[in-house]
C-alpha cells in the first residue's frame, strides 16, 4: 500500500511579487507542495512565527530572500536564530535571491541554519529534490 | 751664472749674496739697460735644477719657464713701475710641472741702471688648497641655489638665530636684517606657526629632530611650500646646546604631489562609484531577467489557457520594470556624464522657491510648514540641475516621511565654513533607524517604511549627484524625531 507523504509545507519571503506569484505557480504545477505561504519581508514572517496562534501552521522549509525592506534576508536569520527553539519544529531554511555577490554566498554558508544558497531563477530539479529529501525526512 | 761672481763684489756684497744663494727662497735680478739677468741658486733649486743646469736667460725664463697665460701678468708687473704687490705666477718645475709661486717684484735704479729684482717662493701647496677651496665654495653655493636651500642655527640659550644668505632668499628679504626667532616664525603661515614653534621646542627641550613641510608666506607675499628640517646639537650631559637646520624651498614638487594626489583621490572616487554602478546594473538587471526566464519557462510548462494568460500579464510586468530600471540607470550613467557640464553661479533661494511652487499642492496637502535661511551663503558655483534635482529630492523625502501625528516642519540652510559650504536639511518626520540602516540609506532601491511609493532611487541619486561633484552627504536621524542631512557641496 502507498501512503503518500503529509504534504510540506512550503514558505517564501520575498518582496518580489513576480518571483513569488511564479513560484508559488512552479510549485503547483510540479506538485512539490500546495501549500506556500508568503511574506513580503523578514518582518512579516517572525511576527507570523512569533504568533503562538500560527503554532501548528509553520512552515517545514523556508525561501528566503536577501535584499528586502524593513527587515533583510540577514535581519531576518537573527531575528530567527533568537526564535527557533521556541518553534518546536525543525524548519529548513534556503536563501533564494538573484545576488552572484561573493560575500553573500560565503556569509551563508558560515551560517548553520541555512542549508544551502540558491541563485534565482531556481533550476526546477534543484527544487524537486529538496522536496524529495524533506518528504525523506518527515 | 750666480749672485756670489761678479756683481756684489765687496765684502757686504759678497755676506748678502752668500745669504742669498743659501737661503729657501729664489732671487732673480733684470737689469733693464743691459738686459743681464741673474738667479739665485735658490732659483734653480726651487724649480727642481742644479745650479746653471738650466741657461739664465730672458728667452728660457718667458717662453719655457712661465706658464703663457700668466705672461702678460708678470710683463705688466715689470712695466708698472709702483706696483708693489707680489704676484701669483706659475712657473715650470723640472719634476712636478708647474707649480704656483709667488714673486715680489721691485725696481730699483742705481749708476748701473735701471734693475729689477724680486724673490719667487713656490705657494703651490697654499694656492691648489685655495683654489680647491674656492671650488669647494662655489659648488656648495650652486647646490644650495639649485636645492633652494638655507641654513639656519639657534642657540639653546639665548634663542639667538643665526641664518645663511640663502634663507634670506627663500624669505624674499632685501637687506639681510637680523631676525628673531618669533620674527622668523611668522613668515609661515598662521595654522602652521604652532606646529613649527612646538617642533622647535621639542628639538631644544626633549632633543629631538624634525621634518615638516609647511606653508610660507615670503616677504613678497608668494605663499610657498618649505621644507623645514631641524636636528639638536646634543652637549655630553645629553642637552640641546643648539638645534641646526634647513629650510628648502620645496613649492613645485609640494603642489604637483597634492594635485597628484587629488586626482589621484578622484580617480578612486570615480573608480568606486564605477564600480558600485557595475554591481547595480548587473544585480538590477539579473533580477528582472530572471524573473523573466523564469516565468517564460513557466509559461512552457503549461498548456491552461487561464495560466498562461497570468503568466503573461505577469511578463507584461517584468518588461515594464525592465524598462524603468532602465531608465533609473540611464539616469544614473547621465549624472557622470554631465559633470562635464558647465557650472554656473547660481542662486539657493531662487531653486528652493521654483521646487516649492512645483510641488506646492503636496506642501498644503500635508500642511507642512517650510523654513529656509540662505543668508550664510546665498549662492554656489555648481551644475544646475544637480541641485534643482538635490533640493526637490530631499524636500519631497521630507514631505513624504513627515510624521503623521504632528504638522510638517522643514528647515533648509546654509553654512559657510573655512572654504567648505553646506547645506543642512532638517525635518520633524518619522525619522530612519540608522542603527540598523545607516549605511544603506544611500544605496539603490533600499526602501526602509511599508511606504508604498518609495522607490529607493532618490537618496541613490543624490548622494551620486553631490559625490560627483566632489561633496559628501552625511544622514543623522532619530526614529520619530526626525532626520538631519548635512551636505558639504564643496
Amino acid at each position: 500500500m502507498i501512503v503518500s507523504p503529509p504534504p510540506v509545507n512550503a514558505c517564501i519571503i520575498d518582496n518580489n511579487t513576480t518571483y513569488v506569484y511564479g513560484f508559488k505557480k512552479l510549485l503547483n504545477l510540479k506538485n512539490l507542495s500546495s501549500r506556500v505561504c508568503t511574506f513580503n519581508n523578514g518582518s512579516e514572517a517572525i511576527s507570523y512565527f512569533k504568533n503562538p496562534l500560527n503554532a501548528n501552521n509553520l512552515p517545514d522549509v523556508i525561501f528566503l530572500d536577501i535584499s528586502m525592506p524593513v527587515m533583510d534576508g540577514w535581519e531576518f536569520m537573527n531575528e530567527f536564530a533568537e526564535i527557533k527553539s521556541q518553534l518546536g519544529k525543525k524548519i529548513t531554511i534556503y536563501i533564494l535571491s538573484s545576488s552572484t555577490d561573493i560575500n553573500d554566498i560565503e556569509r551563508a554558508k558560515k551560517n548553520s541554519d541555512i542549508s544551502d544558497y540558491i541563485i534565482k531563477p531556481v533550476d526546477v530539479s534543484r527544487l524537486a529534490k529538496i522536496f524529495r529529501d524533506l518528504n525523506d525526512t518527515n | 751664472m750666480s749672485f756670489s761672481e761678479d756683481k756684489f763684489s765687496d765684502d757686504s756684497r759678497l755676506h748678502l749674496a752668500q745669504i742669498i744663494d743659501n737661503v729657501n727662497a729664489g732671487i732673480w735680478e733684470y737689469n733693464i739697460n743691459t738686459r743681464a739677468i741673474k738667479w739665485s741658486t735658490g732659483f734653480y733649486t726651487i724649480l727642481g735644477y742644479a745650479p746653471n743646469e738650466i741657461e739664465c736667460s730672458n728667452h728660457l725664463f718667458f717662453e719655457h719657464l712661465l706658464y703663457h697665460q700668466d705672461k702678460h701678468i708678470f710683463l705688466n708687473a715689470l712695466n708698472n713701475q709702483n706696483s708693489a704687490k707680489p704676484l701669483q705666477i706659475r712657473l715650470l718645475t723640472k719634476a712636478s710641472g708647474y707649480h704656483w709661486f709667488e714673486s715680489t717684484i721691485k725696481r730699483h735704479d742705481d749708476q748701473n741702471g735701471h734693475v729689477i729684482y724680486g724673490s719667487i717662493i713656490n705657494i703651490n701647496q697654499y694656492k691648489q688648497a685655495q683654489l680647491q677651496a674656492a671650488k669647494n665654495d662655489l659648488l656648495y653655493s650652486e647646490t644650495i641655489r639649485i636645492a633652494k636651500l638655507g641654513s639656519w642655527e639657534i642657540e639653546a640659550g639665548t634663542l639667538n638665530l643665526t641664518l645663511s644668505k640663502q634663507i634670506y632668499d627663500i624669505y624674499e628679504l632685501q637687506s639681510q636684517v637680523k631676525l628673531t626667532l618669533d620674527e622668523a616664525i611668522s613668515f609661515f603661515e598662521p595654522s602652521y606657526r604652532s606646529v613649527i614653534q612646538h617642533a622647535i621646542n621639542n628639538a631644544l627641550e626633549f632633543c629631538q629632530p624634525y621634518d615638516l613641510e609647511l606653508l610660507f608666506r615670503t616677504a613678497k607675499n608668494n605663499v610657498i611650500w618649505v621644507r623645514a628640517k631641524g636636528v639638536p646639537i646634543i652637549d655630553d650631559f645629553g642637552k640641546s646646546v643648539k638645534v641646526r637646520g634647513i629650510i628648502q624651498d620645496i613649492d613645485n614638487n609640494k603642489r604637483k604631489g597634492l594635485s597628484l594626489e587629488s586626482s589621484l583621490n578622484l580617480l578612486t572616487d570615480q573608480n568606486r562609484r564605477l564600480q558600485n554602478f557595475a554591481y547595480i546594473v548587473s544585480h538590477n538587471l539579473r533580477s528582472h531577467t530572471g524573473n523573466l526566464q523564469f516565468m517564460v519557462n513557466l509559461y512552457e510548462e503549461t498548456e491552461l489557457a487561464g495560466d498562461r494568460n497570468e503568466i503573461f500579464s505577469h511578463i507584461k510586468s517584468i518588461s515594464g520594470s525592465l524598462n524603468a530600471t532602465i531608465e533609473h540607470l540611464n539616469e544614473i550613467v547621465k549624472i557622470q556624464t554631465e559633470i562635464t557640464n558647465e557650472r554656473s553661479i547660481i542662486s539657493f533661494e531662487s531653486i528652493f522657491k521654483n521646487i516649492q511652487s512645483a510641488i506646492k499642492s503636496n506642501i498644503d496637502a500635508l500642511n507642512a510648514r517650510i523654513e529656509y535661511d540662505f543668508s550664510q551663503c546665498q549662492q554656489i558655483s555648481y551644475i544646475p540641475a544637480y541641485m534643482e534635482s538635490i533640493l526637490q529630492n530631499l524636500l519631497t523625502n521630507a514631505l513624504k516621511y513627515s510624521h503623521p501625528e504632528r504638522q510638517p516642519l522643514i528647515r533648509c540652510y546654509t553654512l559657510k565654513d573655512r572654504n567648505h559650504i553646506y547645506l543642512i536639511f532638517e525635518d520633524n518626520g518619522i525619522g530612519i533607524d540608522l542603527e540598523r540602516y545607516g549605511d544603506k540609506i544611500f544605496g539603490m532601491y533600499k526602501t526602509f517604511h511599508q511606504n508604498p511609493d518609495a522607490r529607493g532611487i532618490g537618496l541613490f541619486i543624490t548622494r551620486n549627484q553631490i559625490e560627483a561633484l566632489g561633496g559628501t552627504i552625511k544622514v543623522e536621524s532619530t526614529v520619530n524625531i526626525g532626520t538631519k542631512f548635512t551636505i558639504k557641496l564643496v
